[in-house]
């Protein structure tokens, strides 16, 4: 029993990380939860990017940039292009928004007009690493 | 007698195991080698496509199930205190300087981890093909061979496997510098990959990398990662460069390094 704990010990588990860190421009301490209208859909590699526009409290649009998984990724967990969702449709979306202040975030779910949930990026950390080198 | 009555408990045990998960043997190639051929995803769990098991709140992972093994384990990395200190520079700056970030080929063991994209592997009596989705590039691992005379470095070295009863191991030599693996290591053109892969069952493939780096490490390191089989799942393209917005993201970034840079230990 004790080599197992010694080598449970020794071991760990590691992180991958993908594309890019999530640190890099989001910042997992902050969320966004907002509704809008569909204005542009980029299903393109690295990333698919989401284009919305959000009526703030004061009534002005605000056009937010959303980024997720690559499309084969989606495609893998159901998602259709220009079918699950098209320019002109209502989405929710949660998130995690970037480091600089802007209008951009990191697409955690979507809730689709229908009612519907879909993941459409990897949960915040995902790829970020360790912060200290071991 | 001894070393019989181990024997049959092994074989008691492992039928016993069988029979409880349902788990099926690996398959065998026509020439009677174990057979690596099919499409997998590092995951520590049996069945189909694993969606990075998301959890019941966004953002929080699912509880690991009785019965998921690690996906993913590493040993300490031995640095030398030089390339410790350069990781950690590298980290405290959340890894902007990726190469993969620019779409370049990374090497094994970090390709093969990545469970976010499927891996096939081709076995042939004479060669074996990986193809990764990740980055949509693979490697062509001859058997039985040598390194080439003319081989020139390269993102993800230059393999050639054997045998090793039912193990296919294979040898990675001639990587260019720089190139980047798990937790700030900055591999040098002295990387050294013996890899393991072990179909240990229908589902599941082992495989295990020891990773010398002279220039690096002050010792040999190994990781570990399992690959379970994905019927029904196929590689998609995945072309990285298509629309690449990071490099831009990084370079507004840069101007106010406080909004990414992070402390040592957050």
């Amino acid at each position: 029993m004790r080599w197992v704990i010694a080598l449970a010990l020794l071991t760990s588990t590691a992180t991958v990380s993908a594309h890019h860190s999530f640190g890099v421009a989001f910042d997992a301490t902050k969320t966004v939860n907002l509704t809008g209208t569909i204005t542009r859909i980029d299903w393109t590699n690295p990333h698919t990017h989401v284009y919305v526009d959000v009526k703030d409290a004061s009534g002005k649009v605000v056009n937010w940039k959303l980024e997720g998984y690559p499309p084969n990724v989606l495609e893998r967990t159901g998602w259709k292009k220009d079918v699950t969702i098209k320019v002109g449709d209502r989405i929710t979306f949660f998130g995690w928004p970037a480091r600089d202040g802007t209008p951009y975030a990191h697409l955690r779910e979507a809730t689709l007009a229908s009612g519907q949930k879909l993941y459409f990026g990897p949960p915040a950390g995902t790829g970020e690493g360790p912060a200290v080198a071991r | 007698m001894r070393t019989v009555m181990i024997v049959m408990s092994c074989v008691v045990v492992t039928s016993v195991a069988m029979a409880q998960t349902n788990v099926q043997p690996a398959p065998k190639a026509p020439d009677g080698k174990p057979d690596l051929t099919g499409v997998y995803q590092a995951s520590p769990r049996r069945g189909g496509w694993d969606a990075e098991a998301p959890g019941d709140e966004p953002g929080v992972a699912a509880q690991r199930r009785p019965g998921d093994v690690a996906a993913l384990t590493s040993d300490p990395i031995p640095f030398r205190p030089e390339a410790r200190a350069r990781a950690q520079e590298l980290l405290n700056r959340r890894s902007i300087d990726d190469p993969a970030s620019h779409c370049i080929f990374i090497a094994s063991p970090r390709i093969t981890g990545v469970g976010l994209f499927p891996v096939q592997i081709v076995q042939t009596p004479t060669q074996v093909v990986i193809l990764y989705e990740y980055l949509w590039t693979h490697r062509v691992i001859p058997i039985g061979t040598k390194h080439p005379d003319d081989m020139s470095p390269s993102f993800m070295g230059d393999s050639v496997g054997h045998w090793e009863g039912s193990t296919f191991v294979v040898d990675v030599v001639g990587f260019k510098p720089g190139g980047w693996l798990t937790g700030g290591l900055v591999t040098s053109d002295a990387l050294h990959l013996t890899e393991r892969y072990t179909r240990v069952d229908r589902d599941q493939l082992t495989y295990e990398v020891t990773l010398d780096d002279p220039k690096v490490l002050t010792k040999p390191f190994t990781q570990r990662t399992t690959l379970m089989l994905r019927e029904g799942a196929r590689l998609r393209e995945y072309s990285c460069p298509e629309n690449n917005m990071d490099p831009a993201v990084y370079e507004k970034l840069l101007k106010d390094p406080a909004t990414f840079q992070r402390t040592p230990g957050k």
